[in-house]
């Protein structure tokens, strides 16, 4: 079973701005801007509150949202681009 | 751990609408992705990120192989008295980054030709073997 936990850079180490479709992200520590769209900026945010497990993610996201496609599959899949990024670390 | 609410529901916005979902909740589709989600937009220099510490400096450059370097830094013909022979290998970027941050020795280097080869590499100009692995070298990163 997957035990990884995901967490995101303290929220000083990133800025954030909405930018009508997309969220642009500055992470400090890279220099690097992200563009982001949906679900990534609220994926992000969801894992700034503190490390999550994948399921307590699923958890938490499906108390703000209403999810479709909403799998462990499909948000490991989301998940891996932010770690790809940078923007999100598995532990 | 339960996870099975999520995974029972069928992935079907329409179906979801017509049992009467809450309509001011918002919906995110997590697997509605056609293109990716991120997109990164790297400074200019940066795009070499992930090469700089690899990319690669020799001393000194191909064009002037086998001269020697003095004390300051500068390229002296072969055999200088007080000057030392050209390294056998180029440097790494991370190697020179390194010995310009703390001070530490090139590998394979004493304290003088260390230093010798440091000032060479900061002489580097634009056009010189090894100038871009160095002025990479110079980007502030956080």
């Amino acid at each position: 079973m997957d035990i990884s936990v995901y967490r995101a850079p303290p929220s000083d180490g990133l800025l954030i701005a909405p930018l009508d479709e997309f969220t642009a992200v500055y992470h400090r520590a890279s220099g690097i801007t992200h563009l982001l769209t949906d679900p990534a900026p609220q994926i992000l945010v969801a894992v700034q509150d503190g490390a999550r497990s994948l399921d307590a993610l699923l958890v938490h996201l499906g108390r703000d949202y209403d999810l479709t496609d909403g799998t462990r599959e499909a948000l490991a899949a989301r998940l891996e681009e932010l770690v790809e990024a940078g923007l999100v670390e598995r532990a | 751990m339960d996870d099975t609410r999520f995974t029972q529901d069928p992935p079907n916005p329409d179906a979801a609408a017509s049992a009467g979902v809450p309509s001011r909740r918002r919906v995110l589709a997590l697997g509605a992705v056609t293109a990716g989600a991120v997109m990164s937009i790297r400074p200019a220099l940066a795009q070499t990120a992930g090469s700089v510490l690899n990319c690669e400096i020799p001393v000194p450059d191909a064009s002037r192989a086998g001269s020697y370097i003095d004390a300051d830094g500068k390229v002296v013909p072969a055999r200088t008295k007080g000057a030392f022979p050209s390294s056998p290998r180029p440097f790494k970027g991370e190697e020179v980054k390194r010995a310009m941050a703390n001070g530490s020795t090139l590998p394979g280097t004493d304290s003088e030709r260390s230093r010798a080869y440091v000032k060479y590499i900061r002489r580097l100009q634009r056009g010189q073997g090894g100038f871009t692995c160095f002025a990479s070298l110079q980007m502030p990163r956080g």
